[in-house]
């Protein structure tokens, strides 16, 4: 299974902190379109991470079986 | 791995406890101290009254961790502590405080400046504003 994590107003827009989905031959690129399209993620501004570590080229990457993806809106500690 | 998060406000005690735990480190010859406090902003006449922050803990420690390596590396630093608050903070509370020590002045002012600056841009922290009529918007770092 990929564990998603949502944080902020992506949480709120997706109504939910973290889902888990099956793990089946599928690219890091696809699971955020269908999970954008899913939950109407398309007008929010948002990076992403793969295992805690923030992705700036993620078109071909693969996914395996236990990897965490995070929807990170912008940040506003301090 | 340090203890960054801290649940509500951070109080003056804790801050003054910090200071004096320093005392018997005598290679220090300067503290600075950068403390952020909640304020009272007004958005098309309603008014903050608390923010609510969130986090991706387990990045947002990773994230800290390497921050701070960094800071051991480019700084002449004795010590160095960061500490932000998680859930409700009040208008007046103070929701993050760094705490740079070193032998000499120069080089805490330019660390402080420099972590502050990578804790508000790095680390996965997320605020969200709450007005005294109970509505709500996300805060925007500036």
């Amino acid at each position: 299974m990929i564990q998603v994590k949502y944080f902020g107003v992506i949480a709120e827009a997706a109504q939910r902190d973290s889902e888990s989905i099956p793990a089946e031959k599928v690219t890091l690129s696809k699971i955020l379109s269908d999970l954008s399209s899913r939950h109407n993620l398309g007008e929010y501004n948002f990076q992403v991470a793969l295992n805690r570590k923030i992705v700036s080229n993620f078109t071909e990457q693969e996914l395996s079986d236990g990897d965490e993806i995070a929807f990170l809106p912008p940040f506003s500690g301090g | 791995m340090k203890k960054v998060f801290l649940e509500g406000a951070i109080s003056p005690e804790f801050i003054a406890d910090s200071i004096a735990k320093h005392q018997g480190k005598h290679s220090i010859g300067a503290h600075n101290i950068f403390l952020g406090q909640v304020r009272g902003d007004e958005v098309e006449g309603k008014k903050v009254e608390s923010i609510d922050f969130t986090c991706y803990e387990e990045m947002a420690n990773e994230k800290l961790h390497e921050i701070r390596e960094a800071a051991f590396e480019k700084f002449d630093l004795t010590c160095m502590h960061i500490y932000h608050s998680l859930g409700n903070v009040k208008v007046g509370g103070i929701c993050i405080f760094v705490f740079v020590s070193a032998p000499r002045r120069k080089q805490v002012y330019e660390a402080t400046e420099w972590l502050v600056n990578q804790v508000k841009s790095e680390v996965p922290i997320f605020g969200k504003e709450i007005f005294e009529n109970e509505e709500s918007q996300w805060k925007v770092n500036s």
